[in-house]
């Protein structure tokens, strides 16, 4: 397959050939949705303001905002078009009244279904957008510890958290694995975490032109190692009965199908993989993936394609430890 | 040594005395936590201190809750920030100036407002159902708080207070 140049950026062979194997007929539909720009969306925040007080405002603005979907109407999508940075610089933004947020990765928080009672870690929380949104389903109540391990991230998780009223938050900056080892040590045990995985970032080639511009397959082969060494070490220190969601917002099936597989089969019947209901359209995990077989009940674990949603690309899965 | 401090009850009452007599307010729900000599923390996380003690020995915490005010040093006031006007909000009876909405929008771009409010010291700036922080007010005018991370930008020929 020739180079192909999308929006500034060049795709590079590699990845076209491996995106091909994955989508097959359906590459060129993939390729197109790439051109186009990604609509609009925003995340309430309910501890500050109900969704429909906020729908009122912005709709007296002149937005045309919609609620796609029924069960969650604190997301919202803006129809019209608007100027460059008109999002981030209105009023209700300021104040907190929003987050603005792509619709996929609004996903793994509504995967995790967090509850006010929980003890809930996020372990790569960085810059905030899923934090925020745990601390309203958990409406200020229980407990989010928020981590990252980058100190500029983390200023920027802090003020989101402020911004959008967090309260029941503790932040700490650590490295997640080490930091999962030591609370292990001194008898933590969580009810649900998050990990929202580093990666190589595929599904965000519609917002990022740096991600075309800095992927290789060897980069993959890394953050797969990290990948497998934070989840691993987070499924660590779940209780008995508590659930782990892993997302990332990549296609790579080394650093999905692959990371799950690994630790299906380090912590054998400890852990089982849990089907998830999302109000979107979901692709199974796959099974096989270049010289590899996954475990079967990968499947279970969610692909969303660009294509799909008209989103940008993310991959979910639920784990669940049985003791 | 530890980075944070919770405050214990009789601490915590001393702030809402402050708080009580600048704007009425009777009850910070939660804990509250200070860093440094200045700045309070509101917590409503569902965790003892033993447990955060814990948690402090394996990790430093950068923070808990969100930074919702300040204590002016050496005169016993407060001054709230945006979040701690919007938390608090059902409780502030006084020291409320309304603002209007090109005021809105300058207080919102950083700007002190040259107004002759009749009063001094701290006032919870207010628009519609907005809680905008605390401003102070002076002789001539009242004094803006609002970081700049938080502010409107400046554009040329538009309104971003509202844009009809």
């Amino acid at each position: 397959m020739k180079n192909r140049k999308t929006k500034n950026y060049e795709l590079k062979p590699i990845f076209l050939e491996r995106m091909s194997s994955l989508l097959g007929k359906e590459m060129q539909t993939y390729l197109d949705v790439l051109d186009k720009p990604l609509q609009n969306s925003i995340r309430c925040s309910t501890l500050k303001i109900s969704p429909e007080e906020l729908l009122t405002r912005l709709n007296s603005k002149g937005w045309e905002v919609s609620q796609p979907f029924k069960l969650y109407p604190e997301i919202m999508t803006i129809k019209n078009e608007l100027s460059p940075g008109e999002l981030g610089r209105s009023m209700e933004h300021l104040l907190g009244y929003y987050y603005i947020q792509e619709i996929a990765s609004m996903l793994p928080v509504l995967a995790l279904k967090p509850r006010p009672d929980e003890l809930v870690l996020d372990l790569t929380a960085a810059p905030g957008s899923k934090t925020t949104q745990i601390a309203a389903t958990m409406n200020n109540k229980g407990i989010i510890i928020a981590n990252d391990s980058n100190l500029g991230r983390l200023k920027i998780l802090a003020s989101n958290m402020e911004r959008c009223g967090v309260a029941n938050s503790i932040l700490v900056k650590k490295d997640g694995i080490y930091l999962c080892k030591k609370l292990k040590e001194f008898g933590f045990q969580f009810d649900k975490i998050l990990v929202d995985a580093p990666c190589s970032g595929e599904g965000t080639l519609r917002s990022s032109d740096a991600t075309a511009k800095m992927w290789n397959p060897k980069t993959i082969k890394n953050l797969s190692k990290l990948q497998k060494g934070l989840l691993a070490s987070a499924i660590e220190i779940l209780k008995p009965g508590g659930e782990a969601v892993y997302s990332t917002c990549t296609h790579a099936p080394e650093e999905n199908e692959g990371v799950i597989d690994f630790v299906l089969k380090k912590f054998g019947n400890n852990v089982s993989i849990e089907k998830i209901s999302l109000p979107v359209k979901c692709r199974p995990g796959i099974g096989k993936w270049l010289d590899h077989d996954y475990d079967k009940n990968i499947e279970k674990s969610c692909r969303i394609y660009p294509q799909d949603n008209d989103t940008e690309g993310f991959f979910i899965a639920k784990m669940k430890r049985k003791r | 040594m530890s980075f944070i401090k919770i405050l214990n009850p009789r601490e915590k009452a001393e702030i809402e005395k402050a708080l009580n007599a600048q704007f009425g307010i009777e009850n910070v729900p939660g804990l509250i936590i200070k860093r440094g000599e200045e700045r309070l923390f509101l917590f409503s996380g569902d965790i003892s201190e033993n447990e955060i003690r814990k948690l402090e020995a394996i990790v430093p915490i950068e923070r808990v809750g969100f930074y919702f005010a300040k204590i002016i040093p050496g005169e016993n006031i407060i001054r709230l920030s945006i979040e701690g006007s919007q938390a608090l909000s059902s409780q502030i009876k006084t020291n409320i100036f309304e603002l209007d909405e090109k005021q809105t929008e300058e207080w919102m771009k950083g700007h002190e407002l040259p107004i002759k409010t009749g009063k001094h010291g701290f006032l919870i700036m207010k628009h519609g159902e907005d809680f905008l922080g605390t401003g102070k007010a002076s002789e001539e005018k009242i004094g803006n708080f609002i970081p700049k991370n938080r502010r409107l930008k400046e554009r040329q020929g538009g309104n971003n207070f509202k844009q009809n």
